[in-house]
């Protein structure tokens, strides 16, 4: 196999025997809001729960704007039995309007706003916020302040990387602050996982999957993805 | 129709319980359907995204027990049970996401 030279050195020589496998090992963001948002889903069942929810996707930017975000979480709150009057009559009125106009982003938060302050509990989750498009970000967090201002009753969720946490606490003072890495016991328990689940498992001798369960949760603690992707690939290949 | 979709999304209202919330997480695809079957213009005027169905995907493709601890730390036990009050509204869960899906070489 030709390298490229400078890159890989310490990596060992690949026979045409060897497997090579890459595999995310990190609880990712994505996945610590679908768990939260099913274990609000989950809660106690006293009182009104409303749960709204949004995956930013840096391959739907286009689609994902700031008006029509603000509108996928709308459209999860404003239907009690039926949508909600003041949304049936803005709707009405823009049909009778040359072109039935789309919304503007003022209008969507002001529904928005008026959708939230009905309801006792709002949990809004909004996953991987840094992979919202720059030009709407700003737009969204400040409609979601804005909303948040008016409710009482509601909770935001997000997740992202570290660089938007600055962007966070500007608009939301107060706001708390989780930092999620691998934990040993995540690792673990995906490694088993992948292990049960590989295609090719007759390729991997027992020794070696024993190592890779008792080695790799320790090596990668805390690291970040990246380096727990090189990681896994050199042992594996060892 | 539409009264199923109320209970998926207002936990414990009235007639509510929580063997509702299951039937959400398990028919999150036919609850979207039925909200496009009775407001299909409005649905779309407001966004054309389909949050729930993307909800599904990563839940599906979820493994069990693993970013559990998250929900036993006490700052999610507080934001859930709305300790703080409006002063912690907020919860921001900071990390780095993946970067590649599995595969083989």
């Amino acid at each position: 196999m030709q390298r490229e030279s400078g890159s890989g050195e310490n990596i060992p020589k690949v026979s045409s025997r060897s497997i090579w496998k890459k595999w995310e090992l990190s609880p990712t963001v994505s996945n610590i809001s679908s768990l939260v948002i099913d274990d609000l889903c989950d809660g106690p069942c006293s009182e009104e729960i409303a749960i709204a929810m949004f995956y930013c996707d840096f391959r739907d930017q286009r689609e994902q704007t700031t008006t029509n975000i603000v509108g996928a979480i709308l459209k999860q709150l404003v239907v009690r039995g039926e949508v909600l009057e003041h949304v049936q009559e803005a709707f009405k009125k823009a049909k009778k309007e040359v072109g039935s106009r789309g919304l503007r982003l003022p209008d969507m938060v002001q529904m928005l706003k008026q959708a939230v302050t009905t309801l006792p509990r709002v949990f809004i989750c909004i996953d991987a916020l840094d992979e919202c498009p720059p030009q709407h970000l700003s737009g969204l967090l400040v409609s979601l302040r804005d909303t948040l201002h008016e409710s009482p009753g509601a909770r935001i969720f997000f997740t992202g990387r570290p660089q938007v946490q600055a962007e966070i606490e500007k608009r939301f003072t107060g706001s708390v602050i989780v930092p999620i890495s691998p934990k040993v016991h995540d690792i673990e328990r995906y490694l088993e996982k992948k292990l049960e689940m590989d295609t090719e498992s007759d390729a991997m001798s027992d020794a070696l999957r024993a190592d890779i369960l008792r080695v790799i949760p320790q090596r990668i603690s805390g690291m970040c993805v990246v380096e727990s992707l090189v990681l896994i690939s050199c042992i594996i290949l060892d | 129709m539409s009264t199923t979709y109320q209970h998926s999304v207002l936990i414990g209202n009235d007639n509510v319980n929580c063997n509702n919330v299951a039937n959400y997480r398990d028919n999150t695809f036919n609850l979207n359907n039925i909200i496009a079957d009775e407001n299909p213009e409005i649905m779309k005027w407001l966004s054309p995204l389909d949050p729930r169905g993307r909800h599904h995907d990563v839940r599906t493709d979820r493994i069990d027990g693993v970013g559990n601890w998250l929900l036993e730390t006490n700052e999610f036990r507080k934001w859930r049970s709305y300790e703080g009050g409006a002063d912690r509204a907020v919860l921001f869960c900071s990390g780095n996401p993946g970067v590649g899906k599995t595969y083989l070489r």
